[in-house]
């Protein structure tokens, strides 16, 4: 029987959409699409290495709204079997808590599962929470922050990057492994792929179907409340230009606001 | 047997208007778009005249995301002092409202958006490597070494058609022929563009503007188009004297241009958005490609069918009424299963009574003329001074206009010859 992977991926904007300014040289961010989040790009890499090299199943879960259809479609493109988007209003507003709940109850609904790969943590939030909580519902093993993950006769071998050397683990399946932003090369999505994607389709999961009582998932599943929110200001900046031909004033004057101190002082 | 009828690489105006056409008419189509989502790699926007736009989509004033329509038209030269315009608006724009301002990202998005709904299969995200080529005949493309076939291939690729050069369909343009284009959008307030330019809630200004005041003799034109809160402005510039002068970057003619006097206070406060330059084909008649062949046609800019006068760049229209021939001339294919040469001529039959081609054959010639010293020196310094000299008061007696006018070109560093023959050469192109 074909090991069975389920890696949980999920949209995100993309934070690398940043123009930079060629005249102010200052970073902005314009028009935000959507993208899939980049750990989890290596999340899906590193099981698509292990069906490689033994021919597992991927299956790709993710919870959000319909938009996500797109990440969907591109992690099929990439070489996943199968594509499972749950998504409904009820899900909604959903904090970590929820969010683990609801996966680990879509994926007791998948059935088999040998391997669950999560990325270490998303950009937009950045809690690193799901994954682990997705392990902890399902009560299983987990290896978290994986720079390499392999298989081999019924155990995952992980490897954690310590500060004085490398860790490697051997855990016997099923497992959860969440894996680190740019652990690996994650492979492109072909024209020929995609073009089968788009034909075949994938999934969408209601909560009858995942089956959680609409009092458990979303907003009203969720115990954080948020307080407050603070923006932080950008300083504005005075848009000087310097000669920097001459850069004696420039000294005199960062000297002058007493951002430049003399050797003596 | 192909996989598709047609294949469509590229989905910017051209690309989304043939796979439209195509796919309404019940056709298998594939479009595919590098961006993720189609629009994302084609920054700013432009004016959009979208006549032709009717014969594939009759709503789209209705569901289009059009910024605003050009109600305001205004054609300027610009010395380093002064601003000399023709400002020309028109109640007569609110009825017929052929000129939008739009962004690319979202109309773009919008168009291949209604490719998909008629029924093509639009891939986006994915990068089309080459042409799939057998006998002589363009039989699909290439992608991640996997050939997709298709019974006719569109290449829709824009201003820099990689596929199309690689496989030998069209030469890299020539200096001559091209002109680089800088552009920003600026964001402001809705209510402070419509106070600035002079505007109610749907009303847009297009300005076009001639920089003559641009130092070591390097020609350049500008343009600034209001959108609902946000400013699309930009330069083109010719690429012979930018090389010629070799110290002057093409970002220092933008920065220029924003700061002028006159323009700097209609983008002042606004935060930039977005910024890119290009490369803009602006190549005349003798210079187009062969726009068809065995299983394959060029539309939109991939063909050459962008046109510029040295301060605007028209090319959004020629993309979409191009690319709606091409569909056309694919569905008659289609009927006959005859995808040879000789049968898509027919698109070329098509293009030959259109505007794509009849302007750039109409005007011929009609940059090397744009790019003159007369239009670029000559003339704004010549109308600067004697405007200069009949609209003051300087308690002096008044002179005649001639004496004003010759005292100006005198003036001038042109010759008078110069002038006359400059001045015939332009008159026969308009
Ligand atoms: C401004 C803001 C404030 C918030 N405040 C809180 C708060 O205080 N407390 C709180 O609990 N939540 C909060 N949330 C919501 C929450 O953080 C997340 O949106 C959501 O629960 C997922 O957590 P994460 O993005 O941090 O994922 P992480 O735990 O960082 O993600 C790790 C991995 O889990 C997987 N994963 C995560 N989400 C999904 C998904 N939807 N589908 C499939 N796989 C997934 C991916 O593999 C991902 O790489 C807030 C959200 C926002 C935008
Ligand atoms: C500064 C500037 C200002 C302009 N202003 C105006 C204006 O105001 N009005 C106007 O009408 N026109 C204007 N134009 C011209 C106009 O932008 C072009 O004529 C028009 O975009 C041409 O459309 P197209 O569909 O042929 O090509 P493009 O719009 O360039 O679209 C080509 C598409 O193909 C995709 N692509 C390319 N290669 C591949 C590949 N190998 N695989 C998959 N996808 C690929 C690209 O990502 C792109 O989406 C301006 C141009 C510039 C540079």
């Amino acid at each position: 029987m074909a090991v069975e992977i389920i890696v949980m991926v999920k949209q995100v904007p993309d934070s690398q959409e940043v123009v930079i300014d060629p005249v102010t040289m200052n970073l902005n961010r314009s028009m935000t699409r959507n993208v899939t989040n980049r750990a989890d790009e290596n999340a899906l890499e590193a099981a698509l290495s292990i069906k490689d090299k033994i021919g597992a199943n991927v299956t790709v879960i993710s919870m959000g709204p319909p938009q996500a259809e797109t990440t969907m479609i591109e992690c099929l493109a990439r070489g996943a079997d199968r594509a499972i988007l749950v998504s409904d209003r009820f899900f909604g507003g959903a904090d970590t808590y929820p969010t683990g709940l609801t996966l680990a109850a879509t994926i007791s609904k998948i059935g088999k599962y040998d391997i669950i790969i999560a990325g270490e943590e998303s950009s937009d939030s950045s809690t690193g929470h799901v994954g682990p909580g997705v392990a902890e519902f399902l009560d299983i093993d987990q290896i978290t922050y994986a720079s390499n993950v392999d298989y081999e006769d019924g155990y995952v071998i992980g490897e954690r990057e310590l500060e004085d050397g490398t860790e490697v683990v051997k855990v016997p399946t099923p497992v959860l492994v969440t894996v680190l932003l740019n652990s690996n090369d994650p492979r492109r999505q072909t024209l020929r792929r995609k073009i089968d994607a788009i034909r075949k389709g994938f999934e969408v999961w209601n909560i009858e179907k995942v089956g959680l009582p609409p009092e458990w998932v979303g907003v009203r599943g969720s115990p954080t409340i948020v307080r407050r929110m603070r923006s932080i200001k950008e300083k504005e900046r005075a848009g000087k230009k310097y000669d920097l031909t001459n850069l004696g004033e420039l000294v005199k004057e960062l000297y002058e606001k007493k951002v430049l101190k003399m050797e003596e002082e | 047997m192909s996989e598709f009828d047609a294949i469509v690489v590229g989905a910017g105006p051209a690309g989304s208007s043939a796979a439209i056409k195509m796919a309404s008419q019940g056709l298998k189509v594939l479009l595919v778009e590098r961006g993720e989502p189609p629009g994302s790699k084609n920054v700013s926007g432009g004016i959009l005249w979208g006549k032709d736009l009717d014969a594939i989509l009759p709503d789209w004033e209705k569901t289009a995301p059009l910024e605003r329509y050009v109600e305001r038209k205004v054609t300027s030269f610009l010395t380093k002092d002064s601003e000399i315009s023709i400002d020309f608006k028109t109640k007569k724009f609110e009825q017929t409202k052929t000129g939008y301002s739009v962004l690319r990202t979202k109309f773009d998005q919008y168009l291949a958006k209604r490719a998909s709904q008629a029924g093509a299969m639009v891939v986006s995200g994915i990068t089309v490597d080459g042409l799939a080529i057998k006998d002589g005949r363009v039989i699909g493309v290439i992608n991640e070494g996997d050939t997709i076939t298709g019974d006719c291939v569109i290449l829709a690729e824009g201003p820099n058609p990689r596929v199309a050069m690689a496989a030998g369909l069209r030469s890299k343009p020539e200096d001559t022929d091209v002109a680089i284009g800088v552009k920003q959008v600026y964001k402001l307030s809705e209510a402070a563009i419509n106070e600035r330019f002079n505007l109610r809630q749907n009303s847009g200004f297009a300005g076009e503007y001639v920089l003559s005041y641009l130092e070591n003799d390097i020609f350049a034109g500008g343009f600034l188009y209001t959108n609902k809160d946000t400013i699309s402005m930009g330069v083109v510039i010719n690429i012979e004297t930018l090389r010629r002068d070799g110290r002057t970057h093409s970002y220092d003619i933008m920065e220029q241009f924003v700061q002028h006097p006159f323009i700097s206070r209609l983008v002042e406060g606004g935060t930039l958005q977005e910024y890119s330059a290009h490369f803009v084909y602006e190549g005349g008649y003798e210079s187009l490609a062969k726009p068809y062949g065995e299983g394959y046609m060029l539309v939109g800019d991939t063909a050459g069918f962008s046109f510029s006068n040295g301060m605007i760049l028209q090319g959004m229209n020629y993309a979409i009424s191009s690319g709606i021939m091409a569909g056309e001339t694919v569905i008659e294919a289609k009927k006959d299963n005859d995808f040879s040469e000789k049968s898509l001529s027919r698109y070329m039959d098509r293009l030959e009574k259109s505007p794509a081609i009849l302007d750039k054959k109409n005007f011929a010639g009609m940059n090397k003329v744009v790019w003159s010293s007369l239009v670029h020196r000559a003339v704004p310094e010549m109308l600067e001074s004697s405007l200069g000299m009949m609209l003051y008061e300087n308690g002096e007696p008044k002179k005649h206009l001639t004496d004003i006018m010759m005292k100006s070109i005198s003036s001038t560093e042109l010759t008078k010859k110069d002038l006359i023959m400059q001045g015939y050469r332009l008159m026969r192109r308009m």
